[in-house]
Protein backbone atom coordinates (compact mmCIF):
# COMPACT_ATOMS: atom_id res chain seq x y z
CA UNK A 1 0.00 0.00 0.00
CA UNK A 2 1.33 3.18 -0.89
CA UNK A 3 -0.43 5.12 1.98
CA UNK A 4 -0.89 3.19 4.93
CA UNK A 5 -0.76 7.04 7.18
CA UNK A 6 -1.97 9.99 5.94
CA UNK A 7 0.72 12.85 6.13
CA UNK A 8 -0.19 15.20 8.90
CA UNK A 9 -0.47 18.01 6.60
CA UNK A 10 -3.39 16.09 4.61
CA UNK A 11 -5.43 16.43 7.92
CA UNK A 12 -5.18 20.66 7.59
CA UNK A 13 -8.09 19.64 5.23
CA UNK A 14 -10.55 18.08 7.72
CA UNK A 15 -10.47 21.50 9.96
CA UNK A 16 -13.88 23.20 8.45
CA UNK A 17 -15.95 20.01 8.43
CA UNK A 18 -14.61 19.39 12.24
CA UNK A 19 -15.10 23.11 13.53
CA UNK A 20 -18.20 22.77 11.97
CA UNK A 21 -19.52 19.39 13.95
CA UNK A 22 -18.55 20.82 17.13
CA UNK A 23 -20.14 24.09 16.89
CA UNK A 24 -23.50 22.87 15.35
CA UNK A 25 -23.79 18.94 16.47
CA UNK A 26 -21.08 17.93 19.40
CA UNK A 27 -21.64 21.08 21.39
CA UNK A 28 -24.99 21.85 21.13
CA UNK A 29 -26.46 17.64 22.00
CA UNK A 30 -23.30 17.91 24.99
CA UNK A 31 -25.10 21.45 26.06
CA UNK A 32 -28.38 20.12 26.16
CA UNK A 33 -27.50 16.95 28.13
CA UNK A 34 -25.88 18.89 30.42
CA UNK A 35 -28.73 20.77 31.24
CA UNK A 36 -31.25 17.76 31.70
CA UNK A 37 -29.14 17.72 34.56
CA UNK A 38 -29.68 20.90 35.74
CA UNK A 39 -33.30 22.29 36.97
CA UNK A 40 -35.72 25.28 36.91
CA UNK A 41 -35.76 27.90 39.84
CA UNK A 42 -38.24 30.68 39.21
CA UNK A 43 -38.06 31.25 35.23
CA UNK A 44 -34.04 30.58 35.30
CA UNK A 45 -32.55 27.67 34.67
CA UNK A 46 -30.52 26.84 37.60
CA UNK A 47 -26.57 25.09 37.57
CA UNK A 48 -27.51 22.59 40.10
CA UNK A 49 -27.39 18.99 39.35
CA UNK A 50 -29.82 16.81 39.79
CA UNK A 51 -30.96 13.18 38.53
CA UNK A 52 -34.88 14.83 39.27
CA UNK A 53 -36.02 15.02 35.98
CA UNK A 54 -34.58 11.92 34.84
CA UNK A 55 -36.76 10.67 37.77
CA UNK A 56 -39.93 12.57 36.72
CA UNK A 57 -39.91 10.36 33.80
CA UNK A 58 -39.47 7.44 34.74
CA UNK A 59 -41.80 7.39 37.68
CA UNK A 60 -44.86 9.52 36.44
CA UNK A 61 -46.44 7.15 34.19
CA UNK A 62 -48.32 9.85 32.47
CA UNK A 63 -44.95 10.79 30.61
CA UNK A 64 -43.71 7.20 29.79
CA UNK A 65 -47.05 6.30 28.84
CA UNK A 66 -47.04 8.56 26.17
CA UNK A 67 -43.63 7.74 24.87
CA UNK A 68 -44.84 4.04 24.91
CA UNK A 69 -47.82 4.99 22.75
CA UNK A 70 -45.65 6.65 20.36
CA UNK A 71 -43.35 4.09 20.39
CA UNK A 72 -46.50 1.92 19.16
CA UNK A 73 -47.65 4.06 16.73
CA UNK A 74 -44.37 4.83 14.76
CA UNK A 75 -43.99 1.03 14.47
CA UNK A 76 -47.41 0.34 13.12
CA UNK A 77 -46.32 3.57 10.70
CA UNK A 78 -42.95 1.97 9.56
CA UNK A 79 -45.33 -1.23 9.23
CA UNK A 80 -47.44 0.30 6.97
CA UNK A 81 -44.69 2.42 5.40
CA UNK A 82 -43.32 -1.28 4.47
CA UNK A 83 -46.36 -2.85 3.34
CA UNK A 84 -46.59 0.38 0.80
CA UNK A 85 -43.01 1.07 -0.24
CA UNK A 86 -41.71 -2.91 -0.64
CA UNK A 87 -44.02 -3.88 -3.03
CA UNK A 88 -43.88 -0.71 -5.00
CA UNK A 89 -39.96 -1.35 -5.35
CA UNK A 90 -40.40 -5.16 -6.04
CA UNK A 91 -42.86 -4.09 -8.92
CA UNK A 92 -40.35 -1.74 -10.13
CA UNK A 93 -37.41 -3.93 -9.96
CA UNK A 94 -38.84 -6.90 -11.28
CA UNK A 95 -42.19 -6.45 -13.05
CA UNK A 96 -41.64 -2.95 -14.93
CA UNK A 97 -39.68 -2.46 -18.30
CA UNK A 98 -41.35 -0.06 -19.93
CA UNK A 99 -41.14 3.41 -18.12
CA UNK A 100 -39.42 2.08 -15.53
CA UNK A 101 -37.63 5.37 -15.32
CA UNK A 102 -40.52 7.33 -15.13
CA UNK A 103 -42.28 5.10 -12.61
CA UNK A 104 -38.75 5.67 -10.44
CA UNK A 105 -39.50 9.38 -10.50
CA UNK A 106 -42.70 8.83 -8.93
CA UNK A 107 -41.51 6.84 -6.46
CA UNK A 108 -38.90 9.57 -4.90
CA UNK A 109 -40.31 12.73 -6.01
CA UNK A 110 -42.52 12.51 -2.60
CA UNK A 111 -39.30 12.59 -0.61
CA UNK A 112 -38.63 16.12 -1.43
CA UNK A 113 -42.05 17.80 -2.16
CA UNK A 114 -42.47 20.29 0.96
CA UNK A 115 -43.40 18.75 4.17
CA UNK A 116 -45.76 21.44 5.19
CA UNK A 117 -47.70 21.26 1.46
CA UNK A 118 -48.82 17.67 2.31
CA UNK A 119 -50.00 17.86 5.91
CA UNK A 120 -52.09 20.77 4.36
CA UNK A 121 -53.18 17.94 1.74
CA UNK A 122 -54.22 15.60 4.34
CA UNK A 123 -55.70 18.42 6.49
CA UNK A 124 -57.84 19.31 3.47
CA UNK A 125 -59.09 15.43 2.93
CA UNK A 126 -59.50 14.03 6.29
CA UNK A 127 -61.11 17.14 7.79
CA UNK A 128 -64.99 17.47 8.68
CA UNK A 129 -65.36 19.24 5.41
CA UNK A 130 -63.12 17.96 4.02
CA UNK A 131 -62.24 16.20 0.75
CA UNK A 132 -64.00 12.75 1.95
CA UNK A 133 -66.56 13.80 4.38
CA UNK A 134 -68.21 16.00 1.51
CA UNK A 135 -67.94 13.55 -1.02
CA UNK A 136 -69.22 10.81 0.73
CA UNK A 137 -72.21 13.46 1.63
CA UNK A 138 -72.77 14.11 -1.65
CA UNK A 139 -73.41 10.57 -2.80
CA UNK A 140 -75.71 10.17 0.31
CA UNK A 141 -73.66 7.44 2.06
CA UNK A 142 -73.52 9.56 5.16
CA UNK A 143 -75.73 12.49 7.51
CA UNK A 144 -73.11 13.72 9.63
CA UNK A 145 -69.30 14.02 8.53
CA UNK A 146 -67.37 11.36 10.26
CA UNK A 147 -65.68 12.73 12.85
CA UNK A 148 -62.56 9.79 13.31
CA UNK A 149 -61.00 10.79 10.36
CA UNK A 150 -59.02 14.07 11.34
CA UNK A 151 -57.65 15.04 14.92
CA UNK A 152 -56.67 11.19 16.32
CA UNK A 153 -54.19 9.14 15.74
CA UNK A 154 -55.57 7.44 12.58
CA UNK A 155 -55.32 11.14 11.15
CA UNK A 156 -51.33 11.19 12.07
CA UNK A 157 -50.61 7.43 11.20
CA UNK A 158 -51.90 7.91 7.59
CA UNK A 159 -50.24 11.49 7.29
CA UNK A 160 -47.20 10.18 8.63
CA UNK A 161 -46.81 6.91 6.14
CA UNK A 162 -47.87 9.13 3.66
CA UNK A 163 -44.22 10.85 4.80
CA UNK A 164 -42.51 7.97 4.80
CA UNK A 165 -43.02 5.87 1.82
CA UNK A 166 -40.05 6.84 -0.13
CA UNK A 167 -37.95 6.40 2.96
CA UNK A 168 -38.85 2.80 2.54
CA UNK A 169 -39.07 2.81 -1.07
CA UNK A 170 -35.31 3.64 -2.20
CA UNK A 171 -33.23 1.39 0.34
CA UNK A 172 -35.42 -1.20 -0.44
CA UNK A 173 -35.65 -0.73 -4.17
CA UNK A 174 -31.51 -0.35 -4.22
CA UNK A 175 -31.04 -3.63 -2.12
CA UNK A 176 -33.27 -5.68 -4.73
CA UNK A 177 -31.90 -3.63 -7.83
CA UNK A 178 -28.39 -5.40 -6.16
CA UNK A 179 -29.55 -9.09 -6.26
CA UNK A 180 -28.42 -10.52 -9.31
CA UNK A 181 -30.97 -11.87 -11.45
CA UNK A 182 -29.13 -15.09 -12.54
CA UNK A 183 -29.66 -15.91 -8.55
CA UNK A 184 -33.17 -16.37 -9.39
CA UNK A 185 -32.97 -18.18 -12.54
CA UNK A 186 -31.08 -20.74 -10.27
CA UNK A 187 -34.37 -20.75 -7.91
CA UNK A 188 -36.61 -20.96 -10.56
CA UNK A 189 -34.45 -24.21 -12.49
CA UNK A 190 -34.35 -25.76 -9.39
CA UNK A 191 -38.18 -25.73 -9.51
CA UNK A 192 -39.15 -23.06 -6.81
CA UNK A 193 -42.25 -21.22 -7.75
CA UNK A 194 -42.53 -17.46 -7.41
CA UNK A 195 -43.45 -16.93 -4.39
CA UNK A 196 -40.85 -19.66 -2.88
CA UNK A 197 -37.92 -17.76 -4.95
CA UNK A 198 -39.30 -14.82 -3.23
CA UNK A 199 -39.53 -15.70 0.45
CA UNK A 200 -36.42 -18.05 0.21
CA UNK A 201 -33.83 -15.34 -2.32
CA UNK A 202 -35.48 -11.94 -2.71
CA UNK A 203 -36.52 -11.38 0.69
CA UNK A 204 -33.50 -12.81 2.40
CA UNK A 205 -31.39 -10.71 0.11
CA UNK A 206 -33.58 -7.11 0.31
CA UNK A 207 -33.13 -7.41 4.05
CA UNK A 208 -30.79 -4.90 4.57
CA UNK A 209 -32.93 -2.46 2.11
CA UNK A 210 -36.16 -3.16 4.40
CA UNK A 211 -34.22 -3.22 7.65
CA UNK A 212 -32.77 0.81 6.71
CA UNK A 213 -36.14 1.89 5.18
CA UNK A 214 -38.01 0.32 8.79
CA UNK A 215 -35.62 2.42 11.03
CA UNK A 216 -35.79 5.27 8.83
CA UNK A 217 -39.42 5.32 8.84
CA UNK A 218 -39.81 4.56 12.49
CA UNK A 219 -37.25 7.38 13.68
CA UNK A 220 -39.27 10.09 11.25
CA UNK A 221 -42.54 8.85 12.90
CA UNK A 222 -41.21 8.74 16.43
CA UNK A 223 -39.73 12.33 15.97
CA UNK A 224 -42.37 14.07 14.83
CA UNK A 225 -43.80 16.80 16.19
CA UNK A 226 -45.28 18.86 13.35
CA UNK A 227 -48.01 16.30 11.95
CA UNK A 228 -49.55 15.52 15.74
CA UNK A 229 -50.23 19.45 16.23
CA UNK A 230 -51.99 19.65 13.19
CA UNK A 231 -53.83 16.41 12.59
CA UNK A 232 -53.65 14.68 16.20
CA UNK A 233 -55.85 16.20 17.95
CA UNK A 234 -55.40 15.82 22.13
CA UNK A 235 -55.37 11.92 21.29
CA UNK A 236 -52.64 12.02 18.67
CA UNK A 237 -50.08 13.64 21.00
CA UNK A 238 -46.94 12.16 20.64
CA UNK A 239 -43.52 12.00 22.35
CA UNK A 240 -42.37 15.21 20.44
CA UNK A 241 -45.40 17.38 21.38
CA UNK A 242 -44.68 16.98 25.06
CA UNK A 243 -40.90 17.58 24.76
CA UNK A 244 -41.81 20.87 22.23
CA UNK A 245 -44.36 21.81 25.32
CA UNK A 246 -41.54 22.01 27.60
CA UNK A 247 -40.08 24.95 25.42
CA UNK A 248 -42.99 26.30 24.79
CA UNK A 249 -45.76 27.06 27.54
CA UNK A 250 -44.49 24.82 30.25
CA UNK A 251 -41.25 26.09 29.85
CA UNK A 252 -39.54 23.74 31.84
CA UNK A 253 -36.57 23.29 29.45
CA UNK A 254 -34.09 20.64 31.82
CA UNK A 255 -37.22 18.30 31.61
CA UNK A 256 -37.97 19.01 27.85
CA UNK A 257 -33.57 18.75 27.52
CA UNK A 258 -33.94 15.23 29.75
CA UNK A 259 -37.18 13.76 27.37
CA UNK A 260 -34.86 14.94 24.46
CA UNK A 261 -32.16 13.17 25.08
CA UNK A 262 -34.34 9.84 26.03
CA UNK A 263 -35.78 10.35 22.41
CA UNK A 264 -31.74 10.87 21.12
CA UNK A 265 -30.68 7.73 23.45
CA UNK A 266 -33.02 5.85 21.46
CA UNK A 267 -32.82 7.29 18.22
CA UNK A 268 -28.93 6.18 18.52
CA UNK A 269 -29.25 2.66 19.69
CA UNK A 270 -31.98 1.62 16.92
CA UNK A 271 -29.38 3.35 14.20
CA UNK A 272 -26.13 1.83 16.06
CA UNK A 273 -28.13 -1.40 15.78
CA UNK A 274 -28.82 -1.42 12.14
CA UNK A 275 -25.74 0.11 10.91
CA UNK A 276 -24.19 -3.26 11.04
CA UNK A 277 -27.36 -4.32 8.37
CA UNK A 278 -27.80 -1.66 6.31
CA UNK A 279 -26.37 1.65 5.45
CA UNK A 280 -27.04 4.70 7.59
CA UNK A 281 -27.52 7.37 5.05
CA UNK A 282 -29.90 4.85 3.63
CA UNK A 283 -29.05 5.63 0.05
CA UNK A 284 -31.01 9.01 0.36
CA UNK A 285 -27.90 11.05 0.21
CA UNK A 286 -25.55 8.56 -2.61
CA UNK A 287 -25.94 9.52 -5.91
CA UNK B 1 -37.05 -15.18 -16.74
CA UNK B 2 -40.30 -16.74 -17.72
CA UNK B 3 -42.86 -14.05 -18.97
CA UNK B 4 -46.69 -14.59 -18.62
CA UNK B 5 -49.35 -12.83 -20.25
CA UNK B 6 -50.92 -11.76 -16.59
CA UNK B 7 -48.31 -12.34 -13.74
CA UNK B 8 -48.24 -9.64 -11.28
CA UNK B 9 -51.30 -8.17 -12.16
CA UNK B 10 -52.45 -7.66 -8.81
CA UNK B 11 -48.95 -6.16 -7.39
CA UNK B 12 -49.17 -4.17 -10.48
CA UNK B 13 -52.61 -2.90 -9.58
CA UNK B 14 -51.69 -2.81 -5.92
CA UNK B 15 -48.76 -0.69 -6.81
CA UNK B 16 -50.69 1.85 -9.03
CA UNK B 17 -53.04 1.98 -6.02
CA UNK B 18 -49.90 3.52 -4.05
CA UNK B 19 -48.52 5.76 -6.63
CA UNK B 20 -52.48 7.57 -6.63
CA UNK B 21 -52.02 7.41 -2.58
CA UNK B 22 -49.24 9.53 -2.87
CA UNK B 23 -50.22 11.69 -5.63
CA UNK B 24 -53.79 12.40 -5.02
CA UNK B 25 -53.27 14.75 -1.91
CA UNK B 26 -50.94 16.70 -4.30
CA UNK B 27 -53.51 17.19 -6.93
CA UNK B 28 -56.27 17.80 -4.16
CA UNK B 29 -53.98 21.17 -2.83
CA UNK B 30 -53.57 22.33 -6.84
CA UNK B 31 -57.40 22.18 -7.36
CA UNK B 32 -58.19 23.69 -4.44
CA UNK B 33 -55.89 26.74 -5.32
CA UNK B 34 -57.52 27.61 -8.53
CA UNK B 35 -61.24 27.00 -7.00
CA UNK B 36 -63.56 29.40 -6.32
CA UNK B 37 -65.31 27.43 -3.22
CA UNK B 38 -63.53 25.86 -0.45
CA UNK B 39 -65.12 22.40 -0.57
CA UNK B 40 -64.51 19.24 -3.58
CA UNK B 41 -68.14 18.77 -4.25
CA UNK B 42 -69.62 20.89 -7.01
CA UNK B 43 -66.61 22.49 -7.14
CA UNK B 44 -67.18 24.88 -10.28
CA UNK B 45 -65.79 27.21 -12.09
CA UNK B 46 -61.69 28.43 -12.42
CA UNK B 47 -60.17 31.60 -10.50
CA UNK B 48 -56.68 32.91 -9.82
CA UNK B 49 -57.89 36.14 -6.99
CA UNK B 50 -56.02 33.36 -4.58
CA UNK B 51 -52.64 33.88 -6.29
CA UNK B 52 -53.87 37.27 -6.57
CA UNK B 53 -54.25 37.90 -2.98
CA UNK B 54 -51.23 36.70 -2.42
CA UNK B 55 -49.09 39.34 -4.31
CA UNK B 56 -50.96 41.82 -1.43
CA UNK B 57 -49.75 40.39 1.21
CA UNK B 58 -46.56 42.00 1.74
CA UNK B 59 -45.59 39.65 4.81
CA UNK B 60 -45.92 36.56 2.81
CA UNK B 61 -43.67 38.53 -0.43
CA UNK B 62 -41.28 39.09 2.57
CA UNK B 63 -40.96 35.57 3.85
CA UNK B 64 -40.64 33.92 0.71
CA UNK B 65 -37.40 36.45 -0.18
CA UNK B 66 -35.89 35.62 3.23
CA UNK B 67 -35.61 31.52 2.47
CA UNK B 68 -34.77 32.20 -0.27
CA UNK B 69 -32.17 34.27 1.14
CA UNK B 70 -31.03 32.16 3.63
CA UNK B 71 -31.35 28.74 1.47
CA UNK B 72 -28.82 30.86 -0.48
CA UNK B 73 -26.63 31.26 2.15
CA UNK B 74 -26.97 28.01 3.39
CA UNK B 75 -26.36 26.12 0.28
CA UNK B 76 -22.94 28.49 -0.55
CA UNK B 77 -21.75 27.28 3.01
CA UNK B 78 -22.75 23.51 2.63
CA UNK B 79 -20.92 23.45 -0.49
CA UNK B 80 -17.52 24.52 0.66
CA UNK B 81 -17.79 22.77 4.06
CA UNK B 82 -19.16 19.52 2.58
CA UNK B 83 -16.73 19.36 -0.35
CA UNK B 84 -13.92 19.82 2.31
CA UNK B 85 -15.41 17.45 4.45
CA UNK B 86 -15.89 14.96 1.50
CA UNK B 87 -12.65 15.11 0.33
CA UNK B 88 -11.35 14.37 4.13
CA UNK B 89 -13.20 12.33 5.00
CA UNK B 90 -12.48 9.88 1.65
CA UNK B 91 -9.10 10.71 1.05
CA UNK B 92 -7.67 10.76 4.68
CA UNK B 93 -6.67 7.41 6.60
CA UNK B 94 -7.29 7.79 10.40
CA UNK B 95 -9.13 6.28 13.25
CA UNK B 96 -12.29 6.75 14.22
CA UNK B 97 -13.91 7.57 10.38
CA UNK B 98 -17.12 5.40 10.69
CA UNK B 99 -17.45 7.29 14.45
CA UNK B 100 -16.87 9.85 12.00
CA UNK B 101 -19.40 9.87 9.45
CA UNK B 102 -21.93 8.77 11.89
CA UNK B 103 -21.67 12.27 13.39
CA UNK B 104 -21.76 14.42 10.16
CA UNK B 105 -24.67 12.51 9.43
CA UNK B 106 -26.52 12.81 12.67
CA UNK B 107 -27.75 16.23 11.50
CA UNK B 108 -29.66 14.92 8.86
CA UNK B 109 -30.80 11.89 10.36
CA UNK B 110 -31.95 12.73 14.08
CA UNK B 111 -35.44 14.06 14.55
CA UNK B 112 -35.36 17.44 13.52
CA UNK B 113 -36.40 18.39 17.11
CA UNK B 114 -33.44 17.61 18.68
CA UNK B 115 -31.37 19.94 16.41
CA UNK B 116 -33.52 22.65 17.14
CA UNK B 117 -34.07 22.05 20.60
CA UNK B 118 -30.35 21.40 21.04
CA UNK B 119 -29.20 24.80 18.96
CA UNK B 120 -31.87 26.84 20.89
CA UNK B 121 -30.42 25.78 24.31
CA UNK B 122 -27.15 27.17 22.81
CA UNK B 123 -28.13 29.95 21.11
CA UNK B 124 -29.72 31.18 24.14
CA UNK B 125 -26.83 30.13 26.99
CA UNK B 126 -24.82 32.14 24.73
CA UNK B 127 -27.24 34.82 24.66
CA UNK B 128 -27.71 35.62 20.98
CA UNK B 129 -31.35 36.75 19.76
CA UNK B 130 -32.88 34.92 17.52
CA UNK B 131 -32.28 36.45 14.10
CA UNK B 132 -31.73 35.56 10.31
CA UNK B 133 -28.16 34.61 11.30
CA UNK B 134 -29.26 31.46 14.10
CA UNK B 135 -31.77 30.23 11.28
CA UNK B 136 -28.72 30.17 8.90
CA UNK B 137 -27.18 28.28 11.09
CA UNK B 138 -29.96 25.75 12.01
CA UNK B 139 -29.91 25.38 7.58
CA UNK B 140 -26.34 24.86 7.85
CA UNK B 141 -26.27 21.73 10.15
CA UNK B 142 -28.52 20.09 7.89
CA UNK B 143 -28.04 20.74 4.53
CA UNK B 144 -23.57 20.01 5.26
CA UNK B 145 -24.46 16.32 5.22
CA UNK B 146 -26.91 16.35 2.59
CA UNK B 147 -24.34 18.09 0.08
CA UNK B 148 -21.12 15.98 2.35
CA UNK B 149 -22.56 12.46 1.13
CA UNK B 150 -23.23 13.11 -2.57
CA UNK B 151 -19.83 14.33 -2.82
CA UNK B 152 -18.34 11.52 -0.88
CA UNK B 153 -20.49 8.73 -3.32
CA UNK B 154 -19.05 10.75 -6.66
CA UNK B 155 -15.52 10.31 -5.09
CA UNK B 156 -15.89 6.77 -4.28
CA UNK B 157 -16.73 6.19 -7.98
CA UNK B 158 -14.50 8.09 -9.52
CA UNK B 159 -11.06 6.50 -7.56
CA UNK B 160 -8.12 7.74 -6.74
CA UNK B 161 -5.87 7.09 -9.75
CA UNK B 162 -6.74 10.45 -11.90
CA UNK B 163 -5.49 12.47 -9.08
CA UNK B 164 -2.50 10.24 -8.92
CA UNK B 165 -1.84 10.20 -12.81
CA UNK B 166 -2.22 14.57 -12.01
CA UNK B 167 0.55 14.76 -9.78
CA UNK B 168 2.84 12.02 -11.63
CA UNK B 169 2.48 14.11 -14.76
CA UNK B 170 3.97 16.97 -12.35
CA UNK B 171 0.22 18.61 -11.85
CA UNK B 172 0.58 20.98 -8.62
CA UNK B 173 -1.94 20.05 -6.15
CA UNK B 174 -4.05 23.61 -7.22
CA UNK B 175 -3.52 22.31 -10.48
CA UNK B 176 -4.97 19.00 -9.96
CA UNK B 177 -8.24 20.14 -8.00
CA UNK B 178 -8.62 22.59 -11.31
CA UNK B 179 -8.03 20.74 -13.59
CA UNK B 180 -9.09 17.27 -12.29
CA UNK B 181 -10.97 16.71 -9.69
CA UNK B 182 -13.06 19.54 -10.24
CA UNK B 183 -14.47 18.70 -13.83
CA UNK B 184 -15.00 15.19 -12.37
CA UNK B 185 -17.45 16.13 -9.65
CA UNK B 186 -19.03 19.23 -11.16
CA UNK B 187 -22.36 17.94 -11.74
CA UNK B 188 -22.58 16.14 -8.45
CA UNK B 189 -21.38 19.71 -6.94
CA UNK B 190 -24.21 21.20 -8.86
CA UNK B 191 -26.85 18.16 -7.85
CA UNK B 192 -25.73 18.15 -4.05
CA UNK B 193 -26.12 21.94 -4.06
CA UNK B 194 -29.57 21.69 -5.72
CA UNK B 195 -31.03 19.26 -3.20
CA UNK B 196 -29.74 21.01 -0.24
CA UNK B 197 -31.47 23.98 -1.36
CA UNK B 198 -34.60 21.85 -1.92
CA UNK B 199 -34.62 20.94 1.90
CA UNK B 200 -33.49 24.02 2.83
CA UNK B 201 -35.93 25.59 1.36
CA UNK B 202 -39.29 24.08 3.21
CA UNK B 203 -37.69 22.96 5.73
CA UNK B 204 -39.76 24.08 9.30
CA UNK B 205 -39.61 21.26 11.91
CA UNK B 206 -35.44 22.75 12.84
CA UNK B 207 -36.54 26.36 11.71
CA UNK B 208 -39.46 26.78 14.04
CA UNK B 209 -36.93 27.12 16.98
CA UNK B 210 -35.08 29.35 15.13
CA UNK B 211 -36.66 31.79 14.46
CA UNK B 212 -37.95 35.20 15.76
CA UNK B 213 -39.63 37.87 14.25
CA UNK B 214 -37.79 37.21 10.90
CA UNK B 215 -39.74 34.31 9.22
CA UNK B 216 -38.89 32.18 6.67
CA UNK B 217 -41.33 31.09 4.08
CA UNK B 218 -42.82 28.02 5.87
CA UNK B 219 -42.84 28.93 9.49
CA UNK B 220 -45.10 31.88 7.98
CA UNK B 221 -47.22 29.48 6.58
CA UNK B 222 -47.24 27.42 9.31
CA UNK B 223 -48.37 30.76 11.32
CA UNK B 224 -51.23 31.20 9.18
CA UNK B 225 -52.37 27.37 9.68
CA UNK B 226 -53.62 28.53 13.51
CA UNK B 227 -56.82 29.91 11.78
CA UNK B 228 -57.98 27.09 9.44
CA UNK B 229 -56.88 26.11 5.50
CA UNK B 230 -57.56 29.95 4.13
CA UNK B 231 -57.51 28.91 0.37
CA UNK B 232 -54.50 31.76 0.35
CA UNK B 233 -52.91 29.05 1.96
CA UNK B 234 -53.54 26.64 -1.14
CA UNK B 235 -52.37 29.21 -3.53
CA UNK B 236 -49.06 29.68 -1.66
CA UNK B 237 -48.61 25.61 -1.09
CA UNK B 238 -49.06 25.11 -5.50
CA UNK B 239 -46.70 27.64 -6.23
CA UNK B 240 -44.07 25.85 -3.62
CA UNK B 241 -45.15 22.59 -4.60
CA UNK B 242 -44.41 23.42 -8.65
CA UNK B 243 -41.00 24.51 -7.51
CA UNK B 244 -39.90 21.76 -5.60
CA UNK B 245 -41.01 19.80 -8.46
CA UNK B 246 -38.78 21.95 -10.72
CA UNK B 247 -35.83 21.98 -8.18
CA UNK B 248 -35.99 17.98 -8.28
CA UNK B 249 -36.31 17.69 -12.11
CA UNK B 250 -33.31 19.69 -12.26
CA UNK B 251 -31.42 18.04 -9.88
CA UNK B 252 -32.05 14.20 -11.32
CA UNK B 253 -30.30 16.18 -14.30
CA UNK B 254 -27.20 16.50 -12.37
CA UNK B 255 -26.85 13.64 -10.11
CA UNK B 256 -26.52 9.73 -11.53
CA UNK B 257 -30.39 9.01 -10.22
CA UNK B 258 -31.94 6.97 -12.22
CA UNK B 259 -33.70 3.45 -12.05
CA UNK B 260 -30.88 1.94 -13.49
CA UNK B 261 -28.23 3.36 -11.07
CA UNK B 262 -28.33 0.25 -8.69
CA UNK B 263 -28.25 -2.63 -10.81
CA UNK B 264 -25.34 -4.41 -10.64
CA UNK B 265 -23.86 -5.69 -13.51
CA UNK B 266 -21.81 -8.83 -14.78
CA UNK B 267 -18.29 -8.56 -14.33
CA UNK B 268 -18.00 -9.85 -17.85
CA UNK B 269 -20.49 -7.94 -20.19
Amino acid sequence: MREQHSPPRAFLRGIPITVWMLCLVAVPLGYTFLISFFQVEGMQIAAKVTLKNYGLFFTDSMYSGILLKSILLALAIAVLSILAGYPLAYMLSFRVRRGKQALFMLSIIPLWVSYLVRIIAWRTILGNKGVINSALTALGLIQEPLSFLLYNRFAVAVTLTYICIPFVFIPVYTALEKIPRNIMEASSDLGAGEFRTFFNVVLPLSLPGLVTGFIFAFIIALGDYIIPQQLGGTQGMMFGNLIWSQFGFAFNWPFGAALSFILLAISVTILGLTSRFGSTEGGFLSE
Amino acid sequence: MSRKGNRGIGLKAYGFFVYFFLYFPLLIVLLFSFSPTKTIVGISGFTLKWYQELLRDGNLLTAFVNTLLIGAGAVAIAVVLGMAGAFFVSRVRFPGKSVFRTLVLLPYILPGILMGISLLVVIKALNIPLSPLTVLLGHVSFTVPVVMFQIMSRIARMGPNYQAAAMDLGATPVQTFWYVTLPMIRTALIGAALLAFTVSFDEIVISYFLTGTWMTLPVYIYGMMRYGLSPKVYAISAIILCLSLALIMLMTRYTGRSADVYRVRPRHE
